[in-house]
């Protein structure tokens, strides 16, 4: 079916501002994108020592870690600090918190194991975290507890 | 396709307009030709150096994207 002459030079016209808005509007949406990007992207040149410290880290292969024994399972704990604290603690004590923090597991089950009431768990766990608190923070109160 | 500058403003033929809405892949060259210098001008970047130069040049990414939606938005646009 062949259309009108006018009719096909409006489509014309029509067409060639179709397509331009395509492109005109494509374009707008790179700008967008690229100010967004400027936004959240940051130049490795720019960044300051403290950021890029941040961008890796080492493997460390138990350099800093000591072992603990409970129940025949050994306990791998990660930092001096954390190490020297814990063996400070009472055995009994330290056992709790290893197998709770560490082993995953509940106090009725550690109560089990040692042969302790589960309160008697639960109140030696919570008592030991404070005392660990202290030694982490202050150092010098570990002997009251003794 | 030889041109003159009086006749490349003149739009493009209906026969060519509705063939690259059917995907006729000769159209659809015509039509980017037809827009090729309008491509080429939004793909147009500025860049300044330390001295306060002014560079123009013609991001290929860009214009590849352009065209890449100019032809997904031709085909099936119903122009007849």
């Amino acid at each position: 079916m062949k259309k009108s002459s006018s009719y096909q030079t409006k489509k014309r016209y029509q067409f060639e501002s179709y397509c331009k808005s395509v492109l005109r509007n494509e374009t707008r949406d790179c700008y967008k994108e690229d100010e967004r990007s400027l936004k959240q992207e940051s130049l490795f040149s720019e960044l300051d020592c403290h950021e890029k410290n941040q961008l890796y880290i080492m493997d460390e292969y138990f350099a800093q870690d000591h072992f603990f024994n409970v129940l025949g399972n050994d306990v791998v704990v990660k930092g001096d600090e954390l190490a020297e604290a814990l063996s400070s603690l009472p055995e009994q004590r330290r056992d709790i918190l290893l197998l709770s923090y560490f082993l995953d597991m509940s106090d009725r089950e550690i109560g089990e194991k040692l042969n302790l009431v589960r309160r008697t768990v639960q109140y030696q766990r919570a008592s030991s975290l404070k005392q660990l608190k202290q030694i982490l923070e202050g150092g010098n109160t570990k002997d009251e507890y003794k | 396709m030889n041109t003159s500058k009086k006749q490349r403003r003149q739009p493009l033929p209906y026969d060519v307009i509705v063939q690259a809405t059917e995907g006729n892949s000769e159209a659809l060259n015509a039509v980017l030709k037809h827009f090729d210098g309008y491509i080429n001008t939004l793909a147009t970047k500025r860049l300044y150096d330390e001295y306060g130069n002014t560079y123009l040049y013609v991001d290929q990414y860009r214009r590849q994207r352009l065209i890449n939606k100019l032809i997904s938005k031709i085909v099936g646009h119903n122009a007849a």
